[in-house]
């Protein structure tokens, strides 16, 4: 049996050792990344078969539970460690060519350490470890997002920090509140107390850490840092925090009202926070004209459908929600990578440029597409069966407010292919057909979309290979018991 | 306007706060886990610095995700410095005297041996890796302030760091190559109250109080090289 | 409770939530950049002082065994002590990181007046 552990321990030992072959030389440090997280691909892949039927636990240097930190390795926590993994290994392939600047040693490490703090995230059953690891992953992206250097990189890394800092100092109220009321650090230990004190009491550091966590969640009114920071980005690190960061924060705050708290009370205001958040951000990404600020403010209005999927708090909604997680992720990584080379062919990020792409770069627009399609929702690609279930979903709990709510969404829809539509009809029906052989993508770039474009296709045709893991990942979520129970028998 | 609406917000705060913290009495620690420390703490871990055996033994991997934390925002400060020296500033800069200088260069080695010995103690008495670092760090500071011009060696700092991080996992992997689980306690934890007791913690706060000042050291190397 | 009992109670919490509260309203309302931060950081001092007060009891001393002998029942608890020590360092590293970004914003507008730095429109 392996030890889930090591998915946190190599790669964190790799990208300390990167430092050491940068003084021999530079050329090396961009391999460590792809090594670390090939790894870590293979061994949630060793490891799945046998957490769908038990989730692994590990206890952090031989003593028992609550008197030293464990990993819970469940369903959920693999499928997210290969889910990172996955999209940071192509993106990593994307950055060999993408990323040309002097020091880039340093990038590939801060890219390293980001992914290993999301990891640790997901795969931790301790309190103030995932305020830890929370911590490597946004000091991390706070260092990426000005990795440029230029004014509107440093302006949104550091409007990004100062928000993300409150955040975090929200979070360590909330744990300080939580650790003087039950005496213990471990979640399970705090899920099982949870109700001998009298709600007053627990709804403050409930409501404290979901600002804490949703700052980096980007929920409704916490999320002004996200257009700048994700348009001013370089681009694979734009489909990095779209992809991995902003749900690996929605994980936590999931966790934390899920499991730990156990707060159905709070359901109702996140259904209204997550439609509230879709609807804002849907709107606002009809009027943008940079491409960027555009899929950002796409990415808001996707967490808020996921938000929305969590909150139905039953079976299929808790599924549909995870489903629109692994469909946002896939999709919006490749849109943002697509757009990475578009932006380099052409040198502005306004969408008026983009017109006549379709011929000058045929392969990227082509896989721009594909994302764009399946974000909307349309049959063959991974949007559609996602979407369906979470309009089931919601249909299933037979109330009004659900409907309305879901007429909502389906606006919010529409809106969206409206936005995607515009910028696909730039790039095919308008501007000259001419053909630039000149800065096109090159074939080593157009391997990571291509297995995007893929994935995307392939699960959109037969959902049926991941539905079953989904749903045991559902199902640890909601039965709170057994997961208390696993740790303390 | 603002200000009005800043002193609303954190007025509804602390009302939630203060109704939360009725459930704490101040004095009386509901503690399960921090009793447990206290009482057999010393022949788990062997170290008879309670709050050692917490942050390396009992709750290591918390202080493994710390030090990762330090090595990122000090690469992330490598980066976005990339050190581009202005060359109008260098004869601006005026040399300091020499009781100043003389000073400094005589206190720089105390304060390495200070920093030293309470990085190597922390098993036994306050202190630890962290702050022996810091004191570490802090001579250079004196050093960087006081005798302009003298720099520390890029590659020798580099390499102490990589080999302070390099111990901790190590240990932790070695402890997983035995069978055990990660970060085990395997060498023999001795007599408590020894200098060499407590099995592996003295040799990871030996290594965090490398890693931690040469990294500081690299951080305060990269503002001041800014902004000269 | 009279006053004095009181305060000789909640004391820490007061000072605490304080200084957390002092830094919240300098973070909302101030212009300056490095005041901001001085700000955050003057939040993260109170947050660590909260976490420590919740771990003292009562006519309790240091959790250090320096004679044999010594009874655990009257040390205070070791575990917040542990947590500020992380939390300390993680707050030095974003302290770094948002000092080293002024110092660049600095470089490329020439004023360090949050109004002013507004360049990303709607």
């Amino acid at each position: 049996m392996v030890n889930p552990v090591l998915l946190i321990v190599v790669p964190l030992g790799l990208a300390f050792l990167v430092p050491l072959f940068g003084l021999i030389s530079k050329k090396t440090g961009k391999y460590f990344p792809i090594l670390a997280l090939l790894f870590n691909l293979l061994l949630t892949i060793k490891i799945f078969p046998q957490v769908l039927s038990e989730p692994i636990h590990v206890n952090i240097g031989g003593f028992t539970p609550p008197f030293c930190i464990n990993l819970v390795a469940g369903p959920l926590g693999i499928l997210l460690a290969f889910l990172i993994a996955l999209v940071g290994l192509l993106v990593a392939i994307y950055a060999l060519s993408y990323i040309k600047e002097k020091n880039e040693e340093k990038y590939h490490i801060l890219y390293l350490l980001l992914l290993t703090g999301a990891t640790g995230v997901v795969l931790t059953g301790d309190v103030f470890n995932l305020f830890v690891f929370f911590e490597i992953l946004c000091i991390s992206s706070y260092a990426l997002v000005g990795y440029f250097g230029d004014k509107a990189g440093v302006e949104s890394a550091i409007k990004y920090l100062i928000q993300g800092a409150l955040g975090s100092g929200f979070i360590l109220i909330g744990i300080g509140l939580l650790y003087g009321q039950f005496g213990t650090l471990n979640m399970a230990d705090i899920a099982s107390n949870i109700h001998s004190v009298e709600p007053i009491s627990i709804f403050v550091p409930l409501v404290l850490m979901i600002t804490g966590f949703g700052v980096e969640a980007a929920i409704f009114p916490l999320n002004a840092w996200l257009p700048d920071a994700h348009s001013s980005a370089p681009s694979s690190i734009s489909a990095i925090l779209s992809g991995i960061a902003i749900e690996v924060g929605l994980y936590a705050v999931v966790r934390i009202v899920f499991t730990v708290f156990g707060a159905s009370s709070i359901m109702m205001f996140l259904l209204f926070l997550g439609v509230l958040t879709l609807l804002t951000g849907e709107l606002s990404a009809f009027n943008q004209e940079n491409i960027k600020r555009m899929l950002a403010y796409s990415s808001i209005g996707q967490i808020g459908l996921i938000v929305f999927a969590l909150s139905i708090a039953n079976m299929n909604g808790i599924t549909g929600g995870l489903f629109q997680l692994i469909s946002h992720t896939l999709g919006k990584a490749l849109l943002f990578l697509a757009v990475g080379y578009m932006i380099v062919h052409t040198g502005s990020m306004n969408i008026s440029s983009f017109e006549g792409m379709g011929k000058k770069m045929p392969y990227t627009s082509f896989f721009f597409t594909i994302g764009a399609l399946s974000l909307v929702g349309l049959p063959p690609f991974i949007g559609f069966p996602s979407k369906f279930m979470i309009v089931k979903a919601a249909i299933f709990k037979q109330e009004i407010l659900y409907t309305v709510l879901i007429i909502l969404v389906l606006t919010a829809t529409v809106v969206e292919a409206a936005y995607f539509f515009k910028v696909i009809q730039a790039i095919y029906f308008k501007g000259e057909a001419k053909k630039e052989k000149r800065n096109r993508a090159p074939f080593k770039v157009l391997i990571p979309l291509f297995i995007f474009a893929g994935l995307i296709l392939i699960v959109g045709i037969y959902p049926k290979l991941i539905t079953n893991i989904l749903e045991s990942s559902a199902a640890e979520l909601i039965s709170r018991t057994d997961y208390i129970k696993s740790l303390i028998p | 306007m603002r200000k009005l609406l800043g002193i609303i917000l954190l007025a509804v705060i602390a009302a939630g706060i203060a109704l939360s913290l009725e459930e704490i009495p101040f004095g009386i620690s509901k503690t399960i886990i921090g009793d447990y420390f206290n009482k057999n703490g010393v022949e788990e871990t062997g170290a008879t610095n309670m709050v050692t055996s917490v942050v390396v033994s009992y709750r290591g991997f918390d202080t493994l995700g710390e030090i990762t934390v330090l090595f990122t925002a000090a690469i992330g400060l490598g980066a976005l410095l990339t050190g581009h020296k202005k060359r109008e500033h260098s004869d601006k800069v005026e040399p300091s005297s020499l009781i100043v200088y003389t000073g400094c260069r005589f206190l720089f080695p105390v304060l390495m041996l200070v920093g030293t010995y309470i990085f190597i103690h922390g098993h036994l008495t306050p202190g630890g890796g962290f702050q022996g670092g810091a004191i570490v760090a802090s001579g250079f500071l004196l050093m960087y302030l006081g005798c302009k011009g003298k720099r520390i060696k890029f590659k020798a700092s580099t390499v102490i760091e990589v080999l302070g991080g390099l111990i901790f996992v190590g240990l932790g992997i070695a402890g997983l190559t035995m069978g055990e689980d990660f970060l085990f306690n395997f060498l023999p934890k001795g007599e408590a109250g020894e200098l060499f007791s407590a099995g592996i913690i003295p040799i990871i706060y030996i290594g965090i109080g490398l890693k931690v000042g040469s990294e500081l050291a690299g951080i305060i190397d990269n503002l001041i090289e800014e902004s000269t | 409770m009279s006053f004095a009992e009181f305060l000789n109670n909640y004391m820490y919490y007061i000072g605490a939530f304080g200084l957390i509260f002092i830094g919240l309203f300098i973070l909302l309302t101030k212009k300056n950049l490095v005041k901001v931060i001085i700000g955050l950081s003057i939040m993260d001092t109170g947050i660590y002082l909260f976490l420590i007060a919740i771990g003292y009891v009562h006519e309790g001393t240091a959790p250090i065994f320096s004679k044999p002998g010594l009874n655990a029942e009257g040390m205070v608890d070791p575990v917040p002590q542990a947590l500020v020590l992380t939390a300390i360092v993680i707050g030095v590293a974003i302290l770094a990181l948002a000092l080293t970004l002024a110092v660049k914003l600095y470089k490329h507008y020439g004023t360090l007046n949050l109004r002013k730095i507004k360049e990303q429109k709607w």
